[in-house]
């Protein structure tokens, strides 16, 4: 079946490709990125503005640890993208309000929360990320839409569950 | 499922093939035919109306219950 909107679903489709791609290349980046700074920490400190300080390691350690939160964060974007693509391609096959994508939206959801709280671990390794001579500044804010993004998420889920489920019964109506 | 459709008998009763059903009662042959073949997970009044209708006869005259039978599929 043609869509009319086939040529903004073909564009969702290779954005999500892409997307998937580019997320596993910053994966590997935050991870060379983490285990440069075990090999030449010295080097790596100062390209990144690190001052020298007596307790400097405190500093190494805070970002050591908000790149490991940021290489968990990787896997988590993976299902949500890898689920979005499964979704569209529904879409474009003309059938998309089925059981199975209610089930998408769901772990869709739930991935967003585990993304959301890893955002929040990183503020805190970030606030209590000091040194002598300077604290750990990697531009952290609270914001509540991405928390309203999941909660309409977890909504959505079961409202695209109970119509589908709806339409499942319509079907199989004489 | 523990509900039998007896559409078939009482068509044979009638005399009338599935098609001329169909006409008469304006719902398309398939879903007829899913219903026939007791694959129909619901039944609309309207629909139910118009095939008593057109048979003359009654709903307890095309549905039955079996208790011996299995009970509805779990919903997926």
């Amino acid at each position: 079946m043609s869509l009319p909107y086939e040529g903004a679903l073909r564009v969702s489709r290779r954005a999500l490709g892409a997307l998937v791609v580019v997320n596993v290349v910053y994966g590997i980046a935050i991870a060379g990125l983490l285990a440069f700074s075990f090999i030449a920490e010295d080097a790596l400190m100062a390209s990144l503005g690190v001052k020298p300080a007596v307790d400097r390691e405190a500093m190494v350690r805070g970002m050591r640890l908000v790149a490991f939160v940021g290489i968990l964060a990787v896997p988590l974007a993976h299902v949500i993208l890898k689920r979005l693509l499964s979704i569209v391609e529904t879409v474009r096959a003309g059938d998309p309000f089925i059981i199975e994508n209610a089930r998408r939206l769901q772990p869709i959801a739930t991935t967003l929360l585990g993304m959301q709280l890893l955002h929040v671990v990183i503020g805190v390794i970030a606030a209590r990320t000091r040194s002598a001579v300077q604290e750990l500044d990697i531009n952290w804010s609270f914001s509540i839409t991405p928390w309203l993004a999941v909660l309409l998420l977890f909504v959505l889920a079961r409202v695209f569950e109970h119509g589908a489920r709806m339409r499942a019964d319509l079907e199989g109506t004489v | 499922m523990a509900i039998i459709v007896k559409l078939d008998d009482m068509l044979h009763a009638r005399r009338m093939t599935l098609t001329e059903l169909s006409e008469r009662v304006g719902v398309s042959l398939p879903n007829l035919s899913i219903l026939k073949t007791g694959k129909a997970r619901a039944i609309r009044f309207s629909t139910l109306h118009a095939i008593c209708k057109a048979l003359d006869c009654q709903p307890g005259d095309l549905l039955a219950f079996d208790p011996a039978l299995p009970d509805l599929p779990e919903e997926s």
